[in-house]
């Protein structure tokens, strides 16, 4: 049957209405054998645990490929803006200020309820993103070289430790944990960034710079510093299978909020694929692996922690205790802020 | 009348650079001209100075090119000091020995700057080779070493050094014999020889080299970023923060521009000053040198143990890094820059090998590498005939346009090529990739095939003619045969630049088309051991294929003018 004229000149109408749909809405297609799923991680010991909870049992169920690309989340961020819409990653992991300004870039996608575990997450885990895993940021030093036990982010500032202090590089999330807790602890807010760098200066000379946990480890072991701010988690880890030395502060003033985020990129091929990923990242299996291996935090409520990792990872009203920022402030600030960095502390 | 065919054999060359160099260029000028703010801003905006005057009104941007110009002038000054030696070494080696001499330079040079850098790591590292040497002779160890600018300078040393050593012996392989003997004959030793006739007659190569390093280790952000530690700042990372970090394309092409400017003043400067030293080449009759008499003394006695000193520390410094990469591969370390030999394994070799998960970046390289070779070979084959055959008007100036990406900063090209391919997405990445890598590899390949068009034996090509064959038969059975070392060699050369390229191409990779070396790179400081298992394999690699290319035609003659 020939279609009239009439009839073809309305589905060319309806055709030309709803296209736009496609480009606001992700694309639903059902997984095919083969397809290949990116996903942009850290290395390290967070590759091999979604290797292992995430990757096997998503290309069991559709007969997918899983692809990683390692790395800090810098790259991965600037890569996933240059090809907003068009993006060669499925799924990219950020820190916290980094998912929330993707989120409103829009070059990655609102959390919603097409993952199953999002109705359990935590609340701050709901923003920019899927929260994956909860690892506070605190000071991390050598014992032996301590005259007394660390207990407040003013103890850095003490002469014992001049010289000695690797600072975390510019505003990664230890950076930002460092900057925005030396705010807290000298009685100042997000707003008083010029009094932090300040304070910070006075740290100068720092022993090092770190951009990882590896590479602070690394110094500690190599003695070139003692003392730094780093993730409590991997510290964790770390002080029990390598340097017994090492002493994870819980300072007065809390220890800073950090979380990676699961994000779903805009335009991706693999919607559905993503959205499984993320929800197997979040199942119980993977939550504990993550906690059991690194000391990385659940952010989900409806899993059990188990007694022998009580205390060693947060939980429940613990989540609550670590010390959230003014992120929508920060993100504001962030370039001009690198700049005072580059300008006093760096170098 | 053949006037026409330089232009058309010179042209397919012309245009590849007019869209993969000079378009990239013209971008990045047009950033450095925006007002800046929004990463997804178009190309097209109201013109500004906004960038510039950010940059001229701030003295830190001052103060970091400052230090940045330093680190070039010591880098220079370093690669010039221990370069000579290694030059004059390679310049009177035996014909038969030069060959497997010269892969001393084209070794490190065709290995890529991370693992380079990598390894001067090990070499600067509290519990590394230097300290560990320290330890067993009872001297006291030197535990500041590494991330400072000291270890920068010594890295960026490493990696751009073999470019001085290569001008250097280009000049200094010219040189007749006789003028040796002549200088012996009038009673000059070693020392005052190398003082009286080598040093002036080799200035147009320090010329070229001084000019080569000093643009190249201040554009340079890789060596930099690993060994200042983040507490030494350069304008190549600051340009990379603000493309890479602060997504800042306007003021990164800015400072990529101040760069660029400062160091072609710089190469202005250098050319002005060393033509002077040579009146000669003008025609002008030089000044005498007396030198006196217990300087002469001094020369003579000292000079021959410091060259040897120097020789041996500049083959050290070329090799001692990529030695540790090789000895940290089999190294039971949790982290590749940690330093100190913990125990003997295997581990990182079964995982690049069974392992698998370097296998896609392996072969993204291998694609690329082998895809811009043979492009750069099929643009650049008809260009050497243009040069060496078909000289037309212009001919000097398009040449100069031809190794212009040889003196312009890469990270230029590289900031502007990704701002073309986010507004062009219908551009494949792969194909973004190649124009780049093709563009960085043809100032070799052309110099190379240029080389091995010159010394064709053109009584075969007029028998062919004489014989009735056509141009095309005669260029597939006798020109092309005649040709294929310089094709092979070439190729190989390109297939090494392009395999191990970093600095263009971490601006351009996706995330389902990253390069092994860009892997290398972004995850330097959380890596395993693997990287250098997967390294030592390359090196492995590039000393065989170094060897079957010396099979063919002789290695000192592939960066031959």
């Amino acid at each position: 049957m020939t279609p009239s004229r009439r009839t073809f000149n309305k589905l060319v109408l309806g055709a030309g209405l709803t296209a736009p749909v496609h480009f606001i809405t992700p694309v639903r297609a059902q997984p095919k054998k083969g397809d290949e799923l990116v996903v942009g991680i850290w290395g390290g010991a967070q590759e091999r645990i979604v290797r292992e909870h995430v990757e096997k049992p998503l290309v069991e169920k559709y007969g997918c490929k899983v692809s990683y690309v390692l790395g800090n989340t810098l790259e991965r961020r600037a890569r996933a803006y240059a090809e907003r819409g068009r993006p060669s990653f499925d799924v990219i992991y950020l820190n916290i200020y980094e998912s929330r300004e993707a989120l409103q870039a829009k070059v990655t996608q609102a959390p919603s309820k097409a993952v199953p575990q999002y109705e359990h997450l935590y609340e701050p885990a709901k923003i920019g993103g899927y929260g994956v895993a909860f690892n506070p940021c605190t000071i991390v030093y050598d014992g032996r070289k301590a005259k007394k036990p660390v207990t407040s982010w003013k103890d850095i500032w003490n002469d014992e430790w001049k010289g000695r202090v690797s600072w975390p590089e510019g505003l990664g999330t230890e950076g930002i944990a460092a900057l925005m807790m030396t705010a807290r602890t000298f009685g100042g807010t997000e707003k008083d960034f010029d009094m932090v760098i300040q304070k910070v200066k006075q740290l100068k000379p720092f022993a090092a710079i770190h951009s990882s946990q590896v590479q602070l480890y690394d110094m500690f072991d190599q003695g070139i510093c003692d003392i730094g701010v780093e993730f409590a988690s991997f510290t964790r880890k770390y002080a029990e299978t390598k340097n017994p030395n090492i002493v994870i502060a819980d300072p007065v003033e809390g220890q800073a909020i950090s979380m990676n985020v699961g994000c779903i990129t805009e335009g991706t091929r693999n919607q559905v694929l993503a959205e499984e990923w993320i929800n197997l990242h979040l199942s119980e299996p993977c939550m504990l692996a993550f906690a059991r291996e690194i000391y990385y935090s659940p952010t989900v409520r409806n899993i059990t922690i188990p007694a022998d990792l009580k205390g060693k990872v947060l939980a429940g009203d613990d989540i609550a205790k670590m010390v959230d920022f003014d992120w929508a402030y920060i993100n504001a600030n962030r370039a001009a802020w690198q700049r005072k960095i580059d300008r006093e502390i760096a170098g | 009348m053949t006037g026409w065919k330089g232009p058309a054999l010179s042209a397919p060359v012309t245009l590849w650079l007019l869209l993969a160099f000079a378009a990239p260029l013209a971008v990045v000028i047009l950033l450095s001209l925006q007002a800046g703010g929004d990463p997804f801003a178009s190309l097209i905006q109201p013109l500004s100075l906004a960038q510039f005057a950010e940059i001229a009104g701030d003295g830190f941007y001052f103060q970091v090119l400052n230090e940045t110009i330093l680190i070039g002038l010591a880098t220079t000054a370093i690669s010039a000091v221990l370069g000579y030696p290694l030059a004059y070494w390679l310049a009177r080696m035996p014909v038969q020995w030069r060959a497997l001499a010269f892969a001393v330079i084209l070794i490190p040079l065709l290995t890529n700057v991370v693992v380079r850098s990598l390894g001067v790591m090990l070499l600067l590292s509290p519990d590394g080779l230097i300290n560990s040497a320290l330890r067993l002779v009872g001297l006291p160890t030197a535990n500041r070493m590494l991330f400072t600018h000291g270890a920068v300078v010594v890295g960026l040393a490493q990696v751009f050094m073999p470019f001085m050593v290569i001008a250097l012996y280009d000049t200094m392989q010219s040189t007749s014999p006789r003028i040796h003997e002549a200088a012996e004959s009038l009673g000059a030793g070693p020392a005052v020889r190398f003082l009286t006739v080598d040093l002036p007659l080799s200035l147009p190569g320090l010329r070229s080299g001084t000019v080569i390093v000093f643009l190249m280790s201040t554009t340079a952000y890789v060596s930099a970023t690993l060994l200042g530690g983040k507490k030494v700042m350069t304008i190549g990372m600051l340009v990379m923060q603000e493309a890479v970090a602060n997504l800042n394309a306007p003021l990164a092409s800015a400072l990529a521009i101040v760069v660029t400017i400062a160091g072609l003043i710089f190469a202005g400067l250098c050319t002005w000053g060393l033509n002077r030293a040579m009146p000669w080449r003008a025609g002008k009759p030089g000044e005498s040198l007396s030198l006196p008499g217990w300087f002469v003394a001094l020369a003579e006695a000292l000079g021959p143990t410091l060259a040897r000193l120097l020789l041996a520390a500049s083959i050290g410094l070329l090799l001692l890094p990529l030695c540790l990469v090789v000895v940290q591969s089999v190294n039971d370390v949790p982290l590749a820059t940690a330093a100190g030999f913990r125990g003997f394994t295997w581990k990182w070799y079964e995982q690049v090998l069974f392992g698998g998960s370097y296998t896609a970046s392996f072969l993204v390289s291998l694609q690329l590498a082998v895809v811009s070779v043979l492009v750069a070979l099929v643009l650049a084959t008809p260009a050497a005939f243009a040069l060496a055959r078909y000289p037309f008007a212009g001919r000097g100036a398009l040449l100069a346009f031809w190794l212009l990406p040889l003196s312009l900063p890469q990270i230029v090209i590289g900031v502007g090529m990704l701002k073309l391919l986010q507004i062009y997405v219908a551009i494949p990445a792969f194909l973004g990739l190649v124009g780049i890598h093709v563009v960085v590899i043809l100032p070799f390949v052309i110099a190379l095939l240029t080389t091995s068009v010159q010394a064709l034996d053109r009584a075969q090509e007029e028998a062919a003619d004489s014989l009735g064959a056509g141009p095309i038969r005669r260029f597939l059975l006798v020109t092309l045969p005649a040709l294929a070392p310089g094709l092979f060699a070439a190729g190989v050369i390109g297939f090494l630049m392009s395999f191990g390229e970093v600095t263009v191409t971490s601006f351009l990779t996706t995330a389902r088309m990253t390069t092994l070396p860009v892997r290398i790179y972004s995850e330097a400081t959380t890596l395993e051991p693997t990287a250098h298992a997967i390294s030592a394999l390359l090196i492995v690699a590039t000393v065989l294929t170094l060897w079957l290319v010396g099979r063919v035609v002789r290695l000192d003659k592939l960066y031959a003018r």
